[in-house]
C-alpha cells in the first residue's frame, strides 16, 4: 500500500478517462499544441536572429563614423582618418567603401563592398547565395552590372559565400576596391565611411564625443546601438506577430475555457460514483486534475518540438516573411539550435499552469458533492 | 455493528423547499444478518441507508460504527470508513461507461495504494465467482442487465466490506434475475457478510433468506421485527 502505487492507479483512470472521450481530447490537445507552436515559434526565431545579429556584430567595428550632408549620409574625405588616428585611445582607423546596387531585372537590392584582405583581383567579384540565387549565377559566370555612368561593366565570380554566413551575405557582391570607385564613381580620395577600433571599452562615449566636436560635420555609431536596433527591430516585429496570432490565442483560451471548464452531466455522474465507491474528493480532484496536467504537457511539448523543428530545421518558413522582412533576398540559413530555458519556462507558465487551474475550479466544485446524491439519480 | 441513535435528516435547511426524510429514527443493525427496509417510495428508505453507510451525515443524532462515533469525522475519515466497511450497489448500477468490467471492479480500490496487479487478480477472481469471465474485458454498455449488476456486485465486494447495502436491487430485473441476484446475497450472508437491502419488492422482503424487517414511512419506522 503506498502513496506511489495510488497515484499511478489514479493515473491510470485518468488516462483511462482521456480515452474515453478521445474526440473532445484530441480536439482539444491539437489546438492547444498548436497555439504553443505559435507562440514558441515566435520566440525561439526572434531570440535565434537576435544572438546571431548580436554575434555578428560581436567582431564589427566599435565605431563607424558616417559624415552627413543635409541631414543624408554623404562620403567621407580621407583627411578625416587623420584627425580620428589623433584622438587619443584609437586604434585601427580604417576608410570604408560600399553602396548598394538595384538590378531592376530581379527587384533585389545588393550591398556592394571592397574586399579586406587579401583583396580580390580587379575584374572579379565574391557574391553571397541570395545574389547567386537571384542572378543564377555560380563561380565562373560572368555579370554585368551597371554602373553610375550608365555602362555595363562585366565581373566573373571567382567564389560564392558559405550558406553558414548567408545570415550576414546574402546580398552581399565584394569587389575590388578601384573597381567599387569606378563603378560608382567614388572619387579617390574619399569613403564612404571610417571604422575604428577603441583601445578600451568604457571610453567609447567620451571618444565618440571627441568625434563629434572634432568632426562636426559627422555622426559616430556605436555597436552598441546597432545592437539596441536590431533588438528593437526583431522585439517589433515579434509583436506584430504575436498581434497577428492573438486572434487565434484568444480562441483557443475561449475553447479550452469551454472544454475544461463545463464538465459535462457523464462527467459530473462519474465523480458522484467515484465519490461513492469511497473516493476522497481529493482524490476525484487529483484525477482531473491529472487529465488536465496530461493534456496540457502533451500539447506543451508538441508544440515546443514542432516549434524547434520549424524554426531551427525548416528556417521558419512559416511566418519568414514577417520576421525576415519583406525584401527580395531572403537570407536562406539554418539558424543555430539554442534554447533559452527561462523562455521555455515562462511559455510553460503561460500555457500549461492556467489551462490546469481552469480545469481544477469547476472540478473542486463538482468533487465536492456529497456521495449519497448518486442515490438518488 | 452499526447503530444509529436518535437520527434526523432535513434537506434544505432554513429554505421553502425544506423537508424532512428522516426524523428521530434509532436503530441497530445486527452483524452478519440480513436485514431489508421496505416502505413506499419517499418513505426515507434510501436516506437511511446512506446514512447508515457513512455517504451522508445526519442533521442531527449519533452514527456508530462498531465502537467508534462517525457522525463527527471529517470527510476524510469518514470515506475511509465507508470504503472498507461498506460495499454499495445501486439501484441504477452506476457503472462507469467507456471501460471495462474489470476496471469497474478496481475502481473503489484504486486509492488504498495496493499493488495494480494483486488488485486486477482480485477483480479478475471475483468477476469469476459470478461467472462473468468472459465479459471481463467488454466495456459496461454491452452487459445485460443482469450481467450489470452482478459487475455491481463484485465492485461493491472488492475491498471486502463488513456490509453490503443494496438499494432496490431488483427494481430494473425480472423474476429470474431477482432471485438470482438474491442467491447470490445468501451465499455472501453465509460467508459472514452483514446485508442491508432497501426494497419495497416482494420477492425480497419474503425471501426465507431476511433475517429482519424494518417497515418505514414518512421517514420514520413504523415497525420493525424477524421475518416471517
Amino acid at each position: 500500500m503506498s502513496l506511489h502505487e495510488r497515484h499511478r492507479n489514479i493515473i491510470d483512470f485518468a488516462l483511462s478517462s482521456l480515452g474515453r472521450r478521445w474526440k473532445k481530447n484530441l480536439a482539444l490537445t491539437v489546438v492547444y499544441a498548436f497555439v504553443v507552436f505559435t507562440l514558441a515559434s515566435v520566440v525561439f526565431f526572434t531570440e535565434a536572429v537576435k544572438s546571431e545579429a548580436r554575434a555578428v556584430l560581436r567582431g564589427a567595428p566599435e565605431i563607424v563614423v558616417q559624415r552627413l550632408m543635409a541631414g543624408r549620409h554623404d562620403l567621407i574625405p580621407e583627411s578625416h582618418i587623420d584627425v580620428l588616428r589623433k584622438i587619443t585611445g584609437t586604434r585601427q582607423v580604417q576608410g570604408r567603401l560600399w553602396g548598394y546596387y538595384f538590378e531592376p531585372s530581379t527587384g533585389a537590392n545588393y550591398t556592394v563592398v571592397a574586399s579586406g584582405e587579401p583583396p580580390l583581383e580587379p575584374g572579379t567579384i565574391a557574391i553571397g547565395q541570395g545574389v547567386a540565387r537571384t542572378l543564377n549565377a555560380g563561380e565562373g559566370d560572368l555579370i554585368p552590372l551597371k554602373g553610375s555612368k550608365g555602362d555595363y561593366a562585366s565581373f566573373e565570380v571567382v567564389r560564392v559565400f558559405s550558406h553558414e554566413s548567408e545570415l550576414v551575405s546574402s546580398d552581399l557582391i565584394e569587389m575590388h576596391a578601384d573597381d567599387l570607385r569606378a563603378f560608382f564613381g567614388v572619387p579617390e580620395d574619399y569613403f564612404t565611411d571610417i571604422t575604428l577600433k577603441v583601445r578600451n571599452e568604457k571610453e567609447l562615449v567620451v571618444v565618440a564625443d571627441k568625434i563629434r566636436r572634432l568632426l562636426p560635420d559627422t555622426r559616430p555609431i556605436l555597436r552598441d546601438e546597432i545592437l539596441r536596433t536590431y533588438d528593437s527591430l526583431f522585439d517589433w516585429r515579434s509583436g506584430l506577430l504575436l498581434v497577428i496570432f492573438a486572434g487565434a490565442v484568444a480562441a483557443f483560451v475561449i475553447f479550452a475555457w469551454d472544454k475544461a471548464t463545463s464538465l459535462s452531466m457523464e462527467e459530473r455522474r462519474e465523480m458522484g460514483v467515484l465519490k461513492a465507491v469511497g473516493w476522497e474528493t481529493s482524490e476525484v480532484i487529483a484525477m482531473k486534475s491529472w487529465e488536465g496536467i496530461i493534456i496540457s504537457l502533451a500539447a506543451f511539448f508538441g508544440g515546443t518540438v514542432l516549434a524547434y523543428v520549424h524554426v531551427f530545421f525548416s528556417s521558419a518558413f512559416i511566418f519568414e516573411p514577417v520576421l525576415k522582412g519583406w525584401a527580395v533576398l531572403y537570407p536562406r540559413f539554418q539558424l543555430v539550435p539554442q534554447i533559452d530555458p527561462y523562455q521555455v519556462l515562462a511559455l510553460f507558465f503561460l500555457t500549461v499552469v492556467p489551462y490546469t487551474v481552469a480545469t481544477v475550479i469547476p472540478t473542486w466544485s463538482a468533487a465536492t458533492v456529497d456521495p449519497d446524491s448518486i442515490m438518488r439519480l | 455493528m452499526v447503530e444509529l441513535k436518535n437520527i434526523t435528516k432535513v434537506f434544505n435547511r432554513n429554505r421553502p423547499d425544506e423537508f424532512t426524510a428522516l426524523e428521530d429514527v434509532s436503530l441497530l443493525v445486527e452483524e452478519r444478518k440480513v436485514t431489508v427496509f421496505k416502505g413506499p417510495s419517499g418513505s426515507g428508505k434510501t436516506t437511511l441507508l446512506s446514512i447508515v453507510g457513512a455517504m451522508a451525515k445526519p442533521t442531527s443524532g449519533r452514527v456508530l460504527v462498531g465502537a467508534r462515533e462517525i457522525t463527527s469525522l471529517p470527510e476524510r475519515f469518514l470515506t475511509e470508513v465507508r470504503r472498507r466497511t461498506f460495499g454499495f450497489i445501486f439501484q441504477q448500477f452506476h457503472l462507469i461507461r467507456g471501460i471495462s468490467a474489470l476496471e469497474n471492479v478496481m475502481l473503489p480500490a484504486y486509492t488504498t495504494g495496493e499493488k495494480h496487479a494483486a488488485l486486477r487478480e482480485r477483480a479478475l477472481r471475483l468477476l469469476e465467482l459470478f461467472g462473468l469471465s468472459a465479459k471481463a474485458r467488454a466495456r459496461v454498455e454491452w452487459l445485460s442487465g443482469g450481467e450489470a449488476q452482478r459487475v455491481t456486485i463484485a465492485r461493491a465486494l472488492v475491498n471486502d466490506p463488513k456490509v453490503i447495502i443494496a438499494d432496490e436491487p431488483t427494481a430494473h430485473l425480472d423474476t429470474k434475475l431477482s432471485k438470482d441476484f438474491l442467491g447470490i446475497m445468501e451465499r455472501l450472508n453465509a460467508e459472514a457478510k452483514t446485508i442491508l437491502i432497501a426494497s419495497h419488492d416482494p420477492l425480497v422482503y419474503e425471501s426465507t433468506m431476511v433475517d429482519h424487517i424494518i417497515e418505514m414511512r414518512d421517514g420514520r419506522i413504523r415497525g420493525s421485527g424477524p421475518a416471517e
